[in-house]
């Protein structure tokens, strides 16, 4: 080993559980229901792979141990897992990064218990997020989540008890309404879809709960979901564009009046609260990801780990790689990545630390979108930032686009 | 050979009428060609002529006829069927004594035939009447004839009946061509003047140059001088069509052939020019030399940019064959790399368009015609402007005249009000009405040339039940209340898209550009204000509203490299399209705001 402290900057550790009960209409996510796999063999082999690559010589610090910041706990859902395996799981993570400054694990609300909650939290972990999306029935139902709004406060509640003191919800705009839901599933005998009315219900519901985090996503049809499948069939209409935008801005005005900071295009906290471990990702900054289908920044490159379960633990078991696919952006494609990460955060990029980090001036190598987009009001810059607007923030793809590439 | 034996001849008719099948069978019957020769209409030498059963290029052929008991030489002289080639049809005309009228018996007089014989009796050729079809079970012929000594003023009983696909009464015809057509006089002592009435490049031998002798003669080996260009050449070969070019010595007075003497390119010949010898020339050129008048004007852009040297090449090739096209290349921030042809008329403007694509497989996206304007500048300059980009500033114009044209329609009594509906709402001014027969009429406005060539010739169709045909004359420019159109996008005027309009449709043909514009431009992250302007002020507006919601909701790590890739898919279609005024206009956008084929 050479002699320097460290040979690597401070990274995150995420580790996928793909496993869910069962998979709600909406997600994109790499997941299979649990009862068709043996949880047991793929903890071992996640443990494996965490082994390996905590072996090779780049992933150590002197000391011999990787140097992790934040681990994420993510999925798929996480709290499906048995105790035993989970807490195995967390366990071994632990005594192979001890002492991150964030400790993150995603619970479902309904599928954990205060004895658990007490668990984790002697466990090590630090920060609790929860899967709440919504609290109005239909929109649960239509969503195809199986909690319901009750389970929610219980889990904040228990959460709280528990003695964790940074506690997330996830939470979904722009949900369609169905016209195929049964209406005696409908407790108020409507078809459902969030209205500007039942999104604010949502965010207040969420507030009053005294969580420090909330994300807030406008619901995404990804490619290959059930859902999206059904707007091509003319089964669901999207939210229409004006009523999402309208949504979006309520979020920002709602969370910002209870005392809620954004920080990034869908995510708020209270000052202090902001999730650290995806922070590294919008800082562009290294992350290891184990288990199936598992993303990573690693030594430069971006890899992908195989999104398959059986054939992931056959790969860790034989001692082959799981990679799948893998990249190595040149140094002007890791700048456009940071740039468009970075422009995510309401920080924007800090001019210091990007040049620090990808070599160039984002100013001079941006200047044509930056000219442009500061005639438009859609980014503003100081001496040390340069971000977008608010006016931007709802739009932001079509700003970006123009920073990933030069 | 004395000129009392030649009798040079044209045969003019409406598209369809049998001209071509005309000109077959006498070639058949003067033995020129055999039966099985004459099955391709040999007078056409291009695809796209037969298909569309009309000719492009006048050609000349001659031909052997035993008549009481003397062999006459008949120059068939070919003539464009359409007045769109008004120049080249006049010039054809005037290298002949005289000409068949041919008219469909089912058909009857169409506006074709009327033009036709109007310019046929301006160069003073002798017309003879003849009947075709007559073998169908719809013939009309004696309606026919009634029509044909109404309108033209041939006497019904002087027409001959004839069927050019049987052969019917063709022998009589040709009888008659030697006995009622005067021969040319003899000027063979006098200096040389020849009318050049058409031309063509050969890629061997350069240019061709169709001649009809009119005094004095040709020689090969004779020093040249065309007059009207000025240039002088050696004649290398001269010749007749028979219909395959077989050489001679010379060409004398009264007779009809080709000329060859090392001209490279058609537009050192101009139609209408007369060739004289150089060392002993004649005292004037013959009459009637118009250079050719561009009337019509659209710009052609290549489907695919990568097309535009292709497209150059196409050009140049079509301009050999076709001095009255013109192509001049245009650089348009809206609309890339393109041209601006300038054509005689719709229909040549057509067949450039279908040669185009024919001979080259080049996609063109055509913008809607224009017209040429003619404008008094303060300074008391007359300028002719072909593009609204050209026009000088409002303050610099004395006044701006248009074309107007003398506009022939013959339709059926019951289409009348319809057409004058048309007419009317184009502001076309009615002259005469005319009956030809109890149940079809022939109108004949006065047309601003603007109003007629987009879409009137589809439009009157369609009232007309596909009845009725059209035919149109320049005459001249007159003063009008015309205006240029800007129209601005997000407070930009765009060049490519301002027009010359009259006042009276100007807010009308703004608005249906903005309609269109709106349709075509994506939304912006911000709100677009489209606008038709008349110098500084807006007379009609549109908005296109700026999108509201365009994010991403989640990513994190392992989305970056897919999401990266969406994103430059994103900026790659911007990057297709042009930028105005901070704009972003895909071309194709643009092209179908502009393309005339909707």
């Amino acid at each position: 080993m050479n002699s320097k402290k460290h040979d690597f900057e401070p990274a995150g550790l995420y580790v996928h559980i793909p496993f869910c009960r069962t998979k709600c209409r909406y997600c994109g996510f790499y997941s299979e229901p649990i009862k068709n796999h043996a949880p047991r063999r793929l903890i071992s082999a996640i443990i494996t792979e965490l082994t390996e690559k905590r072996g090779q010589p780049a992933l150590s610090n002197i000391e011999g141990e990787p140097f992790f910041k934040t681990i994420y706990i993510g999925g798929g859902s996480p709290s499906c897992l048995p105790a035993k395996q989970l807490f195995q799981l967390i366990g071994e993570i632990t005594s192979r990064c001890p002492k991150p400054e964030e400790f993150t694990i995603e619970i479902n609300p309904g599928q954990v218990n205060k004895d658990t909650l007490n668990q984790l939290h002697t466990a090590g972990v630090t920060r609790i997020s929860i899967g709440a999306q919504s609290f109005n029935s239909e929109e649960l139902i239509f969503l195809g989540r199986k909690h319901s709004v009750a389970d929610i406060g219980r889990a904040v509640r228990s959460a709280k008890e528990a003695g964790f003191d940074n506690i997330g919800l996830d939470l979904i705009f722009a949900i369609p309404p169905s016209t195929s839901l049964p209406s005696t599933t409908l407790e108020t005998g409507r078809a459902g879809g969030s209205t500007l009315k039942s999104w604010k219900h949502s965010l207040r519901s969420a507030i009053d709960l005294g969580v420090q985090h909330i994300s807030a996503y406008a619901l995404t049809y990804e490619e290959q979901t059930p859902l999206q499948k059904a707007v091509e069939t003319g089964e669901v209409t999207p939210v229409n564009e004006e009523t999402d935008r309208q949504m979006y801005d309520m979020t920002i005005d709602e969370l910002e009046k209870a005392g809620f900071k954004q920080y990034e295009i869908s995510n708020f906290a209270k000052p202090g609260f902001e999730c650290r471990h995806n922070l590294n990702y919008w800082a562009n900054t290294p992350y290891l990801g184990i288990g199936p289908a598992a993303g990573s920044y690693w030594q430069g490159k971006r890899t992908l780990n195989i999104a398959d379960i059986k054939k992931y633990i056959e790969a860790i078991e034989q001692g082959k790689n799981v990679t799948a696919e893998s990249e190595t952006p040149d140094n002007i494609q890791v700048a456009c990545e940071t740039a468009v990460l970075n422009l995510r955060r309401r920080c924007g990029i800090i001019l210091d630390e990007f040049k620090k980090q990808t070599g160039f001036d984002a100013a001079k190598l941006f200047a044509e979108p930056i000219g442009k987009y500061k005639k438009l009001g859609l980014i503003r810059t100081t001496g040390k930032r340069l971000y977008l607007t608010r006016n931007a923030l709802p739009i932001a793809d079509s700003v970006l686009c123009d920073f990933s590439t030069t | 050979m004395s000129t009392e034996l030649i009798r040079n001849f044209s045969i003019i008719a409406h598209i369809d009428h049998g001209k071509s099948t005309l000109a077959d069978r006498i070639m058949e019957l003067t033995g020129a060609v055999s039966n099985r020769e004459a099955k391709a209409q040999l007078l056409d030498d291009m695809d796209i002529e037969r298909e569309r059963g009309i000719t492009i290029k006048a050609s000349a052929v001659t031909m052997n006829y035993e008549h009481g008991g003397k062999t006459y030489m008949l120059n068939l002289i070919d003539t464009p069927g359409h007045v769109d080639f008004h120049y080249e049809v006049s010039r054809a005309l005037s290298a002949c004594e005289g000409a068949l009228l041919v008219v469909d018996a089912t058909q009857g007089v169409q506006a074709q035939t009327v033009a036709n014989a109007y310019l046929a009796t301006s160069v003073n050729a002798e017309l003879i009447g003849v009947i075709n079809k007559v073998d169908l079970p719809s013939a009309q012929p004696d309606i026919t004839a009634e029509e044909i000594e109404h309108v033209l003023g041939i006497r019904k009983q002087d027409c001959f009946h004839i069927s050019a696909k049987s052969g019917l009464g063709v022998h009589e015809l040709l009888d008659a061509i030697v006995t009622l057509l005067p021969p040319p006089p003899d000027n063979s002592d006098k200096p040389t003047a020849a009318l050049v009435f058409d031309s063509e490049c050969d890629a061997y031998r350069g240019v061709i140059c169709y001649v009809r002798v009119f005094s004095g003669e040709l020689k090969v080996k004779q020093k040249i001088r065309f007059m009207g260009v000025g240039r002088t050449h050696l004649i290398t070969e001269l010749g007749k069509f028979t219909p395959k070019m077989s050489p001679v010595d010379r060409l004398s007075s009264g007779e009809v052939g080709y000329v060859i003497a090392n001209v490279r390119q058609l537009s050192d010949v101009t139609i209408g020019d007369t060739i004289t010898d150089d060392a002993n020339p004649a005292d004037k050129p013959l009459p009637g030399y118009v250079p050719p008048m561009q009337m019509v004007f659209s710009d052609f852009y290549p489907g695919n940019n990568t097309d535009y040297p292709n497209l150059r090449t196409a050009f140049e090739k079509l301009a050999l064959n076709d001095a009255s096209f013109s192509f001049i290349p245009q650089n348009s921030p809206a609309l890339g790399f393109g041209f601006r042809c300038g054509f005689l008329g719709l229909l040549h403007m057509e067949i450039v368009q279908e040669r185009l694509e024919r001979e080259n497989n080049i996609d063109v996206v055509q913008t809607a015609p224009t017209v040429s304007y003619e404008v008094l500048t303060t300074d008391g300059k007359t300028t002719k402007i072909d593009s609204p980009a050209d026009l000088p500033d409002v303050s610099a114009i004395e006044e701006l005249r248009e074309p107007f044209v003398r506009l022939e329609i013959i339709t059926t009594t019951d289409t009348i009000g319809g057409i004058m509906q048309l007419a009317e709402s184009r502001r076309c001014k009615l002259i005469k009405t005319d009956y030809l027969s109890q149940n079809r009429v022939m109108m004949q406005y006065k047309a601003p040339l603007a109003e007629i060539v987009y879409d009137f010739y589809d439009l009157l169709k369609g009232i007309s039940h596909g009845y009725a045909t059209m035919d149109y004359e320049f005459t001249g420019f007159e003063i009008g209340d015309l205006v240029k159109i800007n129209i601005l996008v997000n407070k930009i005027p765009v060049d490519a898209l301002s027009l010359i309009v009259h006042r009276s449709v100007a807010e009308n043909r703004g608005r249906k550009m903005l309609v269109r514009l709106r349709k075509a431009i994506p939304r912006h992250q911000f709100e677009i204000p489209l606008q038709v302007a008349i110098g500084g002020k807006i007379i009609a507006r549109e908005s296109i509203k700026p999108f509201r919601k365009d994010v991403t909701a989640k990513l994190y790590g392992g989305d970056v490299t897919r999401k990266m890739k969406v994103l430059k898919k994103q900026k790659e279609g911007k990057k297709r399209m042009k930028n105005i005024g901070a704009v972003e206009i895909p071309q194709d956008a643009f092209m179908s705001i502009l393309d005339s084929s909707d």
